[in-house]
């Protein structure tokens, strides 16, 4: 097989690993080098046809190659010639793991066949490495001199191999021979720590925390030893005890006579946590680790006695609670930790001290235990045997209480949780409340202001001015059509609805036929009044939504051609100034939809002509004349921006207005750009224009 | 106890521990000798049952005191071996107006000395002389018992706070020389010296002698007896 994983070395072509029946999926060898889809539909439907139809979606292949490599076996798969990359590598990938499965299959198997002194060497290879770096580093951050770290280590390596000979060694072993041996090297340690010259700068904690760290060094790394050896009876003794304090769970804390109340919760938690405390020293291990959390147990135990009694407990009432804590946690291999501790452990650690004193007291708890009989309880002997044999029911109140307690104990906490949902509901709801208020006060605010600054500003629509000079000229280009003067009513009535007419170029109107014919009965009307129109924004609203659709197109040609017109008309100087005014006029008046198909009013006025007038909005004839008529608009309004006086200006059709006049058609062609498919404020400039100096207070009589 | 031996810092560790019936007033003449010393302040976050205090003796010499308290139930009283395994001292705490702890202690006193020897320095305390009108152990009976089995007799008071100090002063005195007596180097006259002194206590001059017998026998008991 390939393992190498350098590419060159594989011979795994793709071919080889696809599917034999060609579909371009990837084969697998246990589907009979097929793909499973095909290998399926074989299986599923035994018609070699099927097959032959799956290779028709050899297209697929590809995209779906990856998934399928990972299927296949890495027993053997097809080694032929070519260089695959990426295949060969997972499918080595796939190999080393299976190989491991099998590893572990087999070491499983050994282990079950094998007993007795082989599973100490087989124990041996599972020493934690880990640790061991841990330990090095912790060593490194002894603060004893360099040379005495040295041969620290030199100990524990020689304390490490002595216990590893002495448990792989043939000879009868006495675990008490080996506390021995390690007791010996504790003192030998402890006479180097403190009689050694290298270590005669140190303080006396930096040596103690020496010997601490070569005790639990050795410890640790020995841990699998030491801790309940083969040849001691120390697992069946825990599970005797174990046996025992499940027979002794009938007994309560009155029995002992001691002052933990069962029933309270605040008593019931110290005692969960003084359990587990006691429960956990099996987890650790170091003997100092295990003392700790005997130590750490214990406290808590002094803790609920204090609360109990109500000053420092003594030994009387500490006792037998924790002898109640240690039937009620009834720890795992209570006996093989007491003796691990009491074998290995430095002799001075369980002599002197908190932990040895607590220690002391949990082997006295666990003898008591041991040897209890009715009279160390209180009881008769018959009583006791009943309640041991089982004969007799009982009921403890600590049972009973962690059952009661758990409920209560659930419903008080769910009641609290519950009580805190309330207070959050009730605290969401008035935010919803404040919320609608504020809401409703900030419409109204709003309504209010739109109110002041629309009767601040009031739309004013000016009358549609038109100079008779202008209407003369339309007149003289649609003269023609007889439409003219049905267009100019339109106009008229509009002005005196005071809604203003289209401000569209007579471009718009061009363009706007061929999109939708009725309106360009408006358009040419716009055309004839052309550059007088105002937009009327408020009608704009009403209007019907198929016209809005028209629009964009319209709009465009307008503008365009717009733009066109402009150029000649406006100077560079005044595009910002029309920029301005128009933004101006936006912010003013963002409610109000501005549409150049307000025309359609008009439009609809003149329905009946309405395929008259498309031809004649064809006529390049009209499209002249826009542009000449577009060149008026532009002239009112430069007068209504300096000076009401219009008309003069109008009339005397001065070429200087030009400099003054906005460019009023630039910004309106961005923003049809931007928003052509909507509903926008596409106004026209001259209507902008114009609201913006009806702000100013430039209003213009009708 | 070599262990224990090796860990020869500047202060000497001793473990001494208080045994006696219930109620006789050993947790109070431990919180009354810590609380002499530290004030009561310390005694909220103090458990009553091994305290450490550090003793230095009017003639300089320095030890460190773990006590440990026992249960003095006596359904407990099988547990005792189990603490007193390697302490250096006991103290044997009766309520003087109470006969019957008396006893007591005379039980524990056999069982020490059959247990431990020599080894142990013992000291007999008849606590509560504030009620001296209800006593109902003479001091001289208690006395004489003391120098019988080889133990110092103290009278004390946790109430009043009369004794506790000197007791634990004496205890200490002890065990110094019990230590100095089992190392080699120690010279045996320091028991002497240090008995003598004891002027107002009991002297236990003849302690090895009547001792002897009774607990020389027994040192593999001291592994064995606790059962574990």
């Amino acid at each position: 097989m390939a393992t190498a994983a350098r590419p060159p070395s594989l011979r795994l072509g793709q071919q080889d690993l696809k599917c034999r029946t060609g579909c371009g999926f990837y084969g697998t060898p246990q589907n009979d080098g097929l793909c499973s889809m095909c290998f399926r539909e074989k299986f599923n439907d035994k018609q070699r046809k099927l097959r032959q139809k799956a290779g028709e979606t050899a297209g697929l292949a590809p995209g779906h190659a990856p998934g399928f490599t990972d299927r296949r076996s890495p027993q053997h798969g097809h080694h032929g010639q070519g260089r695959g990359e990426q295949q060969p590598r997972k499918q080595e990938a796939a190999e080393t793991s299976g190989t491991l499965q099998k590893k572990k299959f087999t070491t499983v198997l050994q282990k079950t066949l094998q007993a007795g002194a082989q599973k100490i060497t087989q124990q041996r290879s599972h020493v934690p490495d880990p640790t061991e770096g841990q330990f090095l580093l912790q060593l490194r951050q002894l603060r004893i001199p360099d040379d005495g770290k040295r041969k620290l280590k030199l100990e524990i390596q020689r304390l490490d191999s002595e216990i590893r000979k002495y448990i792989n060694g043939n000879s009868a072993k006495n675990v008490d021979e080996l506390s021995d041996a390690v007791q010996n090297a504790y003192t030998k340690v402890s006479d180097i720590v403190h009689n050694d010259p290298s270590f005669e700068i140190a303080t006396n904690e930096d040596r103690d925390s020496a010997i601490d760290f070569f005790e639990k060094v050795v410890m640790t790394q020995n841990h699998k030893f030491l801790f309940s050896p083969y040849f001691t009876e120390d697992e069946d003794s825990d599970v005797k005890v174990q046996k025992r304090i499940r027979q002794l769970s009938w007994i309560t804390a009155k029995h002992l006579d001691c002052s933990i109340d069962e029933v309270n919760a605040e008593a019931r938690d110290l005692v969960y946590n003084a359990i587990s405390e006691l429960v956990g020293i099996d987890s650790y291990y170091s003997p100092q680790e295990k003392l700790q959390c005997t130590v750490r147990c214990c406290r808590h135990i002094f803790e609920l006695l204090k609360r109990a009694t109500g000053g420092p407990a003594s030994a009387d009432d500490f006792l037998p609670a924790l002898i109640f804590v240690v039937l009620k946690a009834n720890p795992v291999r209570l006996h093989s930790n007491i003796n691990f501790v009491t074998r290995f452990t430095n002799a001075s650690r369980v002599m002197s001290g908190e932990g040895g004193y607590y220690f002391t007291n949990l082997c006295s708890a666990i003898a008591f235990i041991e040897n209890l009989n009715g009279e160390s309880l209180g009881i008769s002997s018959e009583e006791f045997g009943a309640l041991m044999s089982g004969q007799q029911p009982y009921s403890t109140p600590w049972e009973s209480a962690l059952l009661a307690c758990e409920s209560l104990h659930l419903i008080s906490e769910n009641m609290k949780r519950m009580e805190g949902l309330q207070k959050r509901n009730a605290l969401i709801s008035s935010g919803i409340a404040s919320f609608e208020k504020e809401l409703i006060e900030f419409q109204r605010e709003v309504t209010e202001r739109v109110d002041t600054v629309i009767a601040k500003a009031p739309l004013n629509l000016l009358p549609i001015k038109t100079p008779a000079f202008l209407i003369g000229q339309a007149r003289a280009h649609l003269l023609s059509d007889n439409e003219a003067g049905h267009y100019q009513a339109n106009v008229l009535s509009g002005g005196g609805g005071s809604l203003t007419t289209q401000s569209l170029t007579a471009a718009t109107s061009l363009a706007k036929p061929s999109v939708a014919p009725e309106d360009s009965g408006l358009s040419l009307k716009d055309t004839s009044i052309g550059s007088m129109g105002r937009l009327s924004p408020l009608q704009q609203n009403l209007q019907p939504a198929d016209h809005l659709f028209a629009s964009p197109m319209f709009n465009y040609a307008a503008f365009d051609a717009v733009s066109l017109l402009e150029d000649p008309v406006t100077t560079e100087g005044n595009d910002g100034d029309v920029m301005m005014l128009g933004s101006e006029f936006q912010g003013g008046l963002t409610n109000i939809n501005y549409d150049f198909d307000l025309s359609d009013q008009s439009g609809e006025n003149s329905t009946a002509d309405e395929s008259k007038l498309n031809l004649d909005e064809f006529d390049p004839l009209v499209q002249k004349s826009s542009p000449i008529a577009q060149k008026p608009p532009a002239l009112p309004e430069t007068p209504t921006l300096l000076d009401s006086t219009t008309d003069s200006l109008i009339d005397s059709e001065v070429p200087g207005t030009a400099v003054l006049l906005p460019s009023p058609l630039k910004p309106e062609v961005a923003n049809y750009r931007g928003f052509s498919n909507f509903d926008i404020p596409s106004i026209s400039c001259n209507t902008g224009d114009f609201s913006s100096l009806g702000h100013e207070g430039v209003e213009e009589p009708k | 106890m070599s262990a224990r031996r090796s860990r020869s810092g500047p202060t000497l560790n001793f473990k001494a521990v208080l045994l006696g019936e219930g109620c006789v007033g050993k947790t109070s003449l431990v919180l009354r000798y810590m609380e002499d010393k530290f004030n009561a302040q310390h005694l909220s976050t103090l458990q009553a049952s091994f305290v450490t205090r550090k003793v230095t003796l009017e003639d300089g010499r320095r030890a460190q005191l773990n006590i440990w308290d026992t249960a003095g139930q006596e359904r407990f009283h099988a547990l005792g071996p189990i603490y007193y395994r390697g302490s250096d001292g006991a103290l044997l705490v009766y309520d003087i107006t109470d006969q019957d702890s008396f006893q007591k202690v005379k039980s524990w006193v056999r069982e020490l000395r059959q247990m431990r020897g020599t080894e142990i320095g013992l000291v007999i305390v008849g606590n509560k002389t504030d009620l001296e009108e209800q006593r109902a152990v003479e001091y001289s009976e208690a006395l004489q018992y003391a120098r019988t089995v080889g133990a110092q007799y103290v009278e004390t008071s946790a109430k009043e706070n009369e004794g506790v100090t000197e007791l634990f002063e004496l205890l200490t005195r002890l065990m110094l020389e019990q230590r100095s007596q089992r190392e080699p180097d120690a010279s045996p006259l320091r028991l002497q010296n240090a008995n003598n002194g004891d002027a107002d206590a009991v002297s236990v001059s003849d302690e090895s002698e009547t001792t002897t017998p009774g607990g020389q026998g027994d040192t593999v008991g001291q592994r064995s007896c606790c059962g574990i």
